[in-house]
């Protein structure tokens, strides 16, 4: 991407005044979206993002530029603007920069970015037309096909220089169902971080079909009772609820400024014994895999939970500072006007000793949520809420009506204590996690898992 | 960065091409922050990014690709994605390439003169150590931010219209932490502008609002009326925006479709969309297709007066453009947004709403509203936290309850709205705004 001499001279810029580590990250993003509405292919979305940001640090301080101009007057002008933020003087130190090879444990066979248009917007029709297919009721499909290859550059004045690629394809159908002047909606959207062979074991068809189920499930549906029940959560994206309640405490990003309420419970029971959760971005082709991550380290597999007892945090360089703590391969941003903080990679909750029917035929009365939707949560008191896509009651051991509208709200530190069932059907869902360092892709995982008691919020 | 370099060549691409209607959409921004934490300038950052979008039409069909690799070389290749993808639309939009308004509004823009890295750092500070000094409960995470951004848009079309605007966005948030009996709150103001004045309002709300949660109890189910504050209104309005855009109800997607001459909301409600509110940095004469922009009420005295359309989705309907059609950045698509989205204020004061109320829920905060909210169906079930009402009078905190109902359902029984509109921080263009407005009879899960 920039020569080797030109990184030295922006790092010895970038040190200039007095900086302790400074760190260059290149980036060239080719992505190409299409989206297709109403039974046509509706727009084609296709960008170059380049560009490069400068970070600067000082003890626990960091400053950060970025520029898209890459010229050379424009890379050195963003490495002096770091250093100038940081203090002034102008003292550049000389950096010799030693490449480091990588082994890609994520091979890629088909190039999404550059395959031809006409294939992708194949894949794109087949799964939108089988969701409208699905059923008369179903009254409009969206749908989308998004590639990117994302090509970075780590630098820093350690000597470190690495390059990588990250490819991701995911496809994405949401499905409306319509009946009585009342619309409901189903969505179905897997990825990989993978090429188009992904669609050799993802059917686009099922894709659709998938979303238009949800839909008509939700249209035949009444609103779920309020208060508080026993719930059954399904796997998949049913582990949004591990990633929310529990893996944003479990950054650095919050921990290392203390405002996480797992600070300094490191090897303390902090979950049910059947909870154990992982961290793991090594997994070949997986949503939130990567080589390396955004400060140029390997990623690897992370037990952040272990039978209950807390093991450790996903800590990035930042963080690494402020907790004294090793780095664990999960600094991660959106792009390059982003400065990078910890963040997850696939974070899942491990298969456990209870059989999927058991969990189900223990509930007298409860919720089972078979579909989660988004959430968000205060890190600081563990306050998350989720939605329910798709929900049924629970009587008597078996599963009855579908509901729609429930939510789930309660606090994390106590929700992975109340998990008391943990089922072993583990499976992941793909999602784009936000936080300070932008929007990036996250699997989230769990097998089914029983809550005995939390607050439903319906209507 | 020098969009003015590769303009020419970009252009005469475009020309060698054989393309006869083409747009080329420039944005470049360039913004600074800092942050601070401990006392301290914790973290400094400023950005220089932009980039083009290329539009032409090919076929009839409308295709565009975007970059911000600003190279005459890369301006090729940006012109030949632009036809390819243009060849696989299928869509029956309407493509035009827009030849321009008659009249472009004067736009009134308040001026924020640039400040140096050492004064914004300083101000920081200072709003740092404002919050620190309101109250012995503060710990650390409390953080204060300054931001300023300044972006130019050129839009230039074979038509040879030529638009060009500045758009400054200054702003600052204080993050007030506080441990008081055995527990932990946060709470968060963000204004735009700056100013020793705002700087002393931000640090007093961040700390009272993040006191105020301690200690909050929880809430019975059960059905009970609310106000939901002005913030929090507008974040409802801002879930729901898009059931307002007139390419949703042509899609089927928004339950308005159809309805607009209706009556939808109660006679109380109107719903304004202004692109050049006096006072706001984020003022646009044209939109991103060229369109002229204009203030409109969406909804007045209940009544759907209109949807809002780009060129395409108002062509759909035999309807001219309201000036919608915005890009989120260079490289977005045309899609329909408002501009300053909001509520009208009614006649009570705030504290007079809460008396009319009696007995109820006010409502300070509501969490997750992205995921919690369906656009498409109206229905929203929202983690809240707020304060218990009786005899018109704020009491204690409460927390961990959610809030449902249905958008459509909810303007219609909205009993009545204070006089002061609270406005959000601007996204592009568009900021939303809502006064504390009153509603009887919600849904209210808590234990």
């Amino acid at each position: 991407m920039f020569k080797k001499e030109l990184l030295e001279e922006m790092l010895g810029v970038a040190m200039s005044t007095g900086g302790d580590f400074a760190e260059v990250f290149g980036e060239h993003t080719r992505s190409n979206l299409i989206m297709f509405v109403d039974g046509k292919i509706d727009r084609i979305n296709d960008s170059v993002l380049s560009g490069v940001g400068v970070r600067v640090f000082l003890g626990q301080r960091t400053v950060y530029a970025s520029t898209s101009d890459i010229s050379r007057e424009g890379l050195l002008r963003c490495a002096r603007s770091a250093a100038d933020a940081l203090a002034e003087g102008n003292a550049p130190i000389s950096i010799c920069l030693n490449r480091k090879n990588i082994t890609d444990i994520h091979p890629v066979k088909i190039n999404p970015v550059t395959a031809n248009i006409g294939n992708k917007t194949d894949i794109l029709k087949s799964a939108c037309f089988a969701a409208k297919e699905h059923s008369e009721l179903i009254s409009q499909v969206q749908g989308n096909l998004s590639c990117v290859e994302h090509e970075i550059l780590v630098a820093n004045s350690e000597g470190l220089l690495v390059g990588d690629s990250h490819t991701r394809t995911r496809i994405a159908v949401s499905a409306v169902a319509s009946d009585n002047g009342e619309n409901q909606s189903g969505s179905a959207s897997p990825g990989r971080g993978m090429g188009l062979e992904m669609f050799d074991f993802i059917s686009p068809v099922e894709v659709g079909k998938s979303a238009a189920k949800t839909a008509l499930v939700n249209l035949r549906a009444g609103y779920c009772e309020a208060g508080q029940m026993t719930v059954a959560i399904e796997n998949g994206f049913g582990g949004v609820i591990f990633h929310e309640a529990c893996g944003h405490s479990l950054e650095a990003t919050s921990v290392g400024i203390g405002m996480s309420e797992m600070c300094g419970k490191l090897g303390q029971k902090v979950a049910n014994e059947k909870v154990t959760a992982i961290d793991d971005g090594t997994i070949p082709g997986a949503w939130g895999s990567v080589n390396i991550d955004d400060e140029g380290n390997p990623t690897q597999r992370n037990v952040l939970i272990e039978n209950g007892i807390l093991k450790g945090y996903m800590v990035d360089r930042l963080g690494s500072r402020r907790l004294g703590m090793a780095m664990t391969g999960n600094s991660r941003r959106q792009s390059y006007s982003y400065e990078p903080t910890s963040r997850m990679t696939n974070t899942f909750i491990a298969n456990g000793p209870d059989k999927n029917e058991d969990i189900i035929a223990s509930i007298e009365y409860g919720l089972y949520a078979k579909q989660m939707g988004g959430g968000s949560v205060n890190p600081l008191t563990g306050a998350f809420n989720f939605s329910v896509n798709e929900g049924y009651m629970i009587r008597n051991g078996k599963i009855c009506e579908p509901v729609r509208g429930a939510s789930l709200i309660g606090t994390g530190s106590k929700i992975i204590q109340d998990i008391d069932m943990v089922g072993q059907n583990l499976d992941t869902a793909q999602g784009m996690c936000g936080s300070s360092s932008g929007s990036v892709p996250t699997d989230v995982g769990q097998p089914l898992i029983r809550v005995k008691k939390i607050t439903v919020g319906g209507r | 960065m020098n969009f003015e370099a590769v303009e020419n060549s970009l252009v005469a691409e475009a020309k060698n091409a054989g393309l006869e209607e083409y747009e080329v959409y420039f944005m470049e921004s360039s913004g600074t922050s800092a942050e601070t934490l401990k006392g301290e300038i914790s973290s400094f950052s400023s950005e220089v990014s932009g980039g083009i979008s290329f539009r032409c039409i090919v076929g009839g069909k409308m295709g565009s690709a975007s970059t911000e690799l600003l190279t005459d070389e890369e301006m090729k290749a940006l012109v030949a994605r632009a036809i390819e993808n243009a060849k696989n639309i299928e869509s029956d939009d309407k493509a035009v390439i827009f030849a321009g308004s008659e009249k472009y509004a004067e736009l009134t823009l308040p001026e924020f003169p640039a400040k140096d890295t050492a004064e914004l750092k300083k101000l920081a500070l200072d709003l740092h150590n404002k919050i620190t000094a309101e109250s012995e409960y503060i710990i650390d995470g409390t953080s204060a931010t300054v931001i300023q951004n300044s972006t130019r848009i050129v839009l230039i079309n074979s038509h040879g219209l030529e638009l060009s605007t500045d758009v400054g966005v200054v702003g600052m948030a204080a993050e007030a932490v506080v441990s008081k009996d055995g527990e932990n709150q946060a709470a968060f103001a963000l204004e735009s502008g700056f100013g020793e004045e705002l700087v002393g309002n931000l640090a007093k709300k961040a700390t009272a609002d993040a006191l105020a949660k301690i200690g909050a109890g929880e809430i019975e189910s059960g059905k009970y009326d609310v106000i939901f504050c002005g913030k929090q209104m507008k974040d409802i309005l801002s879930a729901f925006s898009s059931v307002f855009s007139g390419r949703s109800a042509n899609l089927g997607l928004s339950l308005l479709k159809g309805k607009e001459g209706e009556k939808i909301a109660a006679d109380c409600v109107t719903l304004i969309d202004d692109p050049q509110k006096k006072g706001s940095a984020t003022q646009t004469a044209f939109d991103g297709e060229g369109v002229a922009t204009y203030t409109k009420n969406v909804i007045e005295n209940g009544v759907l007066n209109t949807l809002l359309y780009d060129i395409a989705s108002a062509d759909k309907v035999g309807k001219e453009s309201t000036g919608n059609g915005q890009r989120g950045s260079y490289a977005s698509p045309v899609s329909v947004a408002p501009y300053h989205f909001y509520l009208a204020g009614g006649s009570l004061s705030d504290d007079e709403l809460l008396a009319s109320m009696g007995d109820g829920i006010y409502i300070t905060e509501l969490k997750g509203l992205h995921a919690g909210a369906n656009s498409v169906t109206g229905d929203f079930s929202i983690e809240s936290a707020g304060f218990r009402v009786r005899d018109g009078k704020k009491c204690e905190a409460i927390k961990s309850f959610t809030v449902a109902g249905n958008f459509f359902e909810l303007i219609k029984s909205i009993e009545a709205l204070a006089a002061d509109v609270k406005f959000g921080f601007a996204g592009g263009f568009t900021v939303f705004g809502a006064p504390d407005t009153l509603i009887r009879q919600m849904s209210v899960a808590g234990k």
